[in-house]
């Protein structure tokens, strides 16, 4: 049988990405900073999601998107902190892409929001690929983990902003080698801004919080010309 | 470089969305130009895109069978990672598993040239 060759050279992640870019405009007009939070299951992603939620939500609107392949039961976790949640359950899907956050925003109304965080699914491979339209992307990793993971997952780690060392308290007791860890992640993201938390003690919590005040207010800044009242 | 072996619990998820990407690029390719039978695919896979080859392979037969594209070859191009080491003024190919560091001033870079490739470049059909 005679065969052609059909030139096509997509990007797979052209749809994802031209969603992204939508999601990307839609924040800008509202003022909304977008935090995409990643890490692998258990590393602390929802206790870091909740201490942050409680704090913020006493002084701005924020709200919380959450993903998991199964079970709602870190969306009830983050609804104790008395910001609007929303659950998303991935089923099959390993990680959150652009469509299932544009779905999960039709028909809810939490009301103009000056930051949305959106929990990802706890895995490092899989949503690094996936731009979801965020203006911050974090990454965390915590202290009961090698510090070699950054160079086992490189792309998750470089394409953040962010890095976050989490559950700190506990540190001495499991020794955590900081040295290791720091220059690890910097061996795949140089210069890369990291912090150290304990969101059950608050150790390191004001830096945090901190840096995603100022986020929020140069987000808002930059879209009060035109502000809107999405999403 | 070492190859990975197929970790079914580890990467088998990530590879079928892929692979339902690829089908779904696939069909809409197909349809504004009339194909109605595609012999083999060809992606190109970075790197640090996370794909395990054996894992695409086999999450593409699941996800072509029945389809245009039913027991398809698919061919992977595989790219390596290459960095350019701003202290050499180069382009370098770090070894895996040590991050973006340049292999031989051992200092990481930030600018990576290729290897997050995941691409369609071409599907083989009937003449």
């Amino acid at each position: 049988m005679k065969l052609r060759v059909v030139e096509i050279a997509s990007n797979l992640m052209v749809k994802n990405d031209a969603l992204a870019a939508k999601l990307r405009t839609r924040f800008a007009q509202s003022g909304t900073l977008v935090v995409n939070v990643l890490s692998s299951p258990g590393s602390g992603k929802t206790t870091l999601l909740e201490t942050t939620l409680g704090w913020l939500s006493e002084r701005y609107r924020v709200a919380a998107l959450v993903g998991d392949q199964a079970t709602e039961n870190d969306a009830r976790r983050l609804e104790r902190s008395g910001a609007p949640v929303r659950q998303i359950t991935t089923a099959a899907e390993c990680r959150l892409d652009a469509e299932m956050i544009t779905k999960a925003l039709g028909g809810w109304e939490p009301g103009r929001l000056d930051a949305l965080f959106i929990e990802n699914v706890g895995n490092l491979i899989c949503p690094a690929e996936y731009d979801l339209g965020e203006d911050l992307r974090v990454v965390l990793l915590a202290v009961t983990e090698g510090e070699d993971k950054p160079l086992k997952y490189p792309l998750a780690f470089n394409t953040s902003h962010v890095a976050v060392v989490t559950k700190i308290d506990i540190a001495q007791a499991v020794g955590y080698d900081r040295a290791a860890a720091h220059a690890a992640i910097n061996d795949v993201h140089p210069g890369i801004e990291t912090l150290e938390l304990s969101a059950r003690t608050g150790a390191g919590m004001e830096a945090w919080f901190a840096l995603i005040e100022q986020r929020i207010k140069t987000k808002a800044r930059a879209a009060e010309p035109d502000r809107q009242t999405v999403p | 470089m070492l190859e990975r072996h197929f970790s079914a619990e580890r990467t088998t998820v990530h590879e079928i969305g892929v692979a339902l990407n690829l089908l779904e690029s696939i069909q809409a390719t197909a349809l504004e130009q009339g194909i109605e039978r595609v012999n083999a695919v060809i992606v190109r896979v970075g790197a640090l895109s996370g794909i395990a080859p054996e894992a695409l392979q086999f999450s593409w037969d699941v996800a072509s069978a029945e389809t245009l594209a039913a027991g398809s070859e698919l061919r992977i191009e595989r790219v390596p990672l290459v960095i350019f080491c701003e202290r050499c003024e180069t382009e370098r190919s770090p070894q895996e598993g040590t991050g973006l560091l340049c292999p031989e001033c051992g200092v990481p870079s930030a600018r990576i040239v290729s290897g997050r490739e995941l691409q369609l470049v071409a599907m083989e059909v009937p003449a």
